[in-house]
């Protein structure tokens, strides 16, 4: 399971086996990775149509028959809740002349017409009704007019994926040591089930969806970035607060980054932000007092530390391949618009029986870091994007951190871990970029025909 | 809506409710409800000319100082117990199981001011400027010392010369303190909030 430490496929190189494999070398990923217009279509149409893509938690869906738009690349999909409670993917593309069927982006509905010529389909895809069928022959059978659907949708403690290939492992054996993380997240706390049904956020960032990804792992660049934000809280709060644990000298500290298999990666801050209790470190929220007081009234100080703990980040950001990160006590989607255009949307979520001043907290908590950090982490992607696409002599983008230190080693559970600051989460992820993206490429998948 | 009115949960102020305490979340989702369902101004509620200008002058200040970047000065416009708050949602949604974009309590509009001064907020580096319209005011005078406006506004950005609009419409609750009116609440409504959002990190 263990995996090395680099992207590289220099026996391929520009092979008819490996025919992207000349966008890496050690250390280091092409330009055109980010500004190429074609490799974008070409990940919409092969990584996005060949590997696991979360659409969404089984809890935003709480009643039969409702739905939610969402993507897989850029093929617009409904994700829907059944007339039997069952969750389930269909592509929102009439498969008479290409119009979307559904055009409202949340409801709830048996039955989906396209507003065209009225073509009509059950929630689960079932052709149900065309008007004036005879025009079409005595041979036309409506079975062979379904809405297409993804080959495989499965489900992992709530978290739905699709697949638009039939040729991919189970969802399980895909998540591999994310899943593991992704119980951890679930599971803190109470032990009380999350629920993914109290708004989102969605930010428009002007660069490729990839950069996004490239900062979710990056134990590098908080002290940086997000100077402003910790200048604020340390003047106010003192040194032992927020974020100020990531590192900005030599000694990188307890925190780790860890590459679980299949491009997914963690950074775990918990050895940091939960050493002591996770609640005094994080200072901002409005509310804090009428909270604490409410909660410590109620439950007495040392079980109300611990349920306000819980509502206090999660200190685990877990980038599942290709387009799922969790920060915090969020969810979110990256959802891909262009070569230099990404939608990435937050969603936040709550603790199903938890007193209302745990929730409303974990509200305003959820506030917190995308207001104060994210729009300076989207400045820095933005400005990336512009240099890359500006200044085609440098062809190259490092991704070279903790090559050299040979500081990575293998835990018991078999994955990889490196020092916070490493670019193992970047290296992790183009390495199965390029496995899905050959593969595709080379037919060892193909898309779902009917 | 009149319904509201009488019942003895609504008040037009938070003032007298704990900061932030669930109580406080009732009154204020309470006030949203009123304006989300408000059809007509009654007239009983219309403000006299005098507390109208007050009220035109006071946004207009606002307006001016955040389109001259006098953040400091803009606070001051604000009572000790301010709310600045972006929902994320167009319905009006509860607060208290809702994430909104901003929901800030005077502290932490405090801390934004703080943040955006450093000089390392790259999201301001340089910063958006500015150019905030408020339009269509309607003044609501519920005692001699509560106001609301509901206004309509239009804010022409350009950040390094980009420009992009923010349209929306403002919710306000304003407070006669010792020396004149006070904004005790900034509800600002995007009337595109549930949509993908552009650089928001100024101050709207």
């Amino acid at each position: 399971m263990s995996s090395h430490a680099t992207v590289r496929s220099p026996e391929d190189r520009n092979s008819v086996r490996s025919p992207y494999g000349e966008f890496f070398r050690d250390g280091y990923v092409h330009r055109d990775l980010y500004v190429k217009q074609s490799l974008f279509d070409d990940e919409m149409r092969l990584l996005f149509g060949s590997t696991w893509v979360y659409i969404g938690h089984e809890t935003e869906l709480p009643n039969a028959n409702d739905f939610i738009r969402r993507r897989i690349g850029r093929r617009p999909v409904i994700f829907v809740r059944k007339e039997d409670g069952k969750v389930d993917v269909v592509v929102n593309r009439c498969p008479h002349r290409g119009a979307l069927l559904c055009r409202f982006e949340r409801g709830n509905a048996k039955r989906f017409t396209c507003g065209y010529h009225a073509w009509s389909f059950e929630n689960d895809g079932a052709c149900v009704a065309i008007p004036l069928r005879h025009a079409y022959g005595e041979n036309f059978r409506l079975e062979d007019h379904d809405l297409l659907k993804p080959a495989r949708v499965e489900n992992y403690r709530g978290f739905v994926f699709a697949s638009i290939s039939p040729n991919v492992p189970s969802l399980q054996e895909h998540l591999a040591g994310s899943a593991s993380y992704l119980d951890q997240w679930l599971d803190r706390g109470t032990g009380q089930k999350v629920v993914v049904n109290n708004g989102s956020m969605t930010f428009t960032c002007h660069a490729n969806w990839k950069t996004v990804y490239d900062n979710a792992g990056d134990g590098y660049h908080p002290p940086f970035s997000h100077e402003s934000m910790l200048r604020v809280f340390t003047r106010r709060y003192g040194d032992d607060t927020d974020m100020s644990y990531f590192p900005s000298g030599s000694n990188e500290g307890p925190m780790v980054s860890r590459d679980l298999g299949n491009g997914h990666t963690v950074i775990d801050q918990r050895p940091a932000m939960h050493a002591k209790s996770a609640w005094m470190r994080q200072h901002v929220h409005p509310g804090r007092e009428a909270a604490e007081t409410a909660v410590f009234d109620r439950f007495g100080e040392a079980a109300g530390i611990k349920l306000l703990d819980a509502s206090t980040g999660a200190g685990m950001n877990i980038s599942i391949f290709p387009n799922m990160l969790i920060v915090g006590n969020q969810i979110q989607i990256v959802d891909p618009v262009s070569v230099n255009q990404t939608s990435i949307q937050w969603f936040s979520t709550s603790i199903e029986g938890a007193p209302v001043e745990i929730n409303l907290t974990r509200m305003r908590m959820q506030e917190d870091f995308p207001s104060f950090g994210e729009v300076d982490d989207t400045a820095q992607w933005e400005s990336c994007q512009e240099g890359m696409e500006a200044v085609p002599e440098m062809e190259w983008i490092d991704i070279r951190r903790h090559i050299a230190t040979h500081q990575g080693r293998v835990d018991a559970d078999g994955w990889q871990t490196h020092p916070i600051t490493s670019d193992i989460h970047m290296r992790a992820y183009y390495r199965e970029w390029l496995r899905v993206m050959n593969g595709a490429a080379c037919g060892a998948t193909r898309s779902v025909e009917k | 809506m009149l319904d509201m009115l009488a019942s003895d949960h609504f008040a037009p102020d938070l003032a007298d409710m704990p900061y932030f305490s669930v109580a406080w979340y009732d009154r204020l989702h309470a006030i949203v409800g009123y304006w989300l369902e408000l059809r007509e101004i009654p007239d009983d509620l219309r403000a006299n000319p005098v507390d109208r200008t007050a009220a035109e002058q006071l946004l207009s200040t606002e307006a001016r100082f955040l389109d001259q970047e006098r953040l400091e000065e803009w606070l001051t416009l604000f009572t000790d117990d301010a709310v600045y708050w972006i929902p994320s949602d167009v319905e009006g949604r509860d607060p208290r199981t809702t994430v909104s974009w901003e929901l800030n309590d005077r502290r932490r509009l405090e801390e934004r001011v703080e943040r955006l001064a450093t000089e390392r907020a790259y999201s301001q580096a340089p910063s958006t400027r500015t150019m905030h319209l408020y339009s269509n005011l309607e003044v609501l005078s519920f005692t001699p010392n509560v106001m609301h406006v509901i206004c309509r506004f239009f804010i022409q950005t350009s950040l390094a010369g980009k420009l992009s609009p923010r349209a929306g419409w403002n919710g306000y609750i304003l407070r006669k303190v010792d020396d004149g009116w006070r904004i005790a609440l900034k509800r600002i409504g995007l009337f595109d909030a549930d949509y993908p959002q552009d650089n928001n990190s100024f101050t709207l």
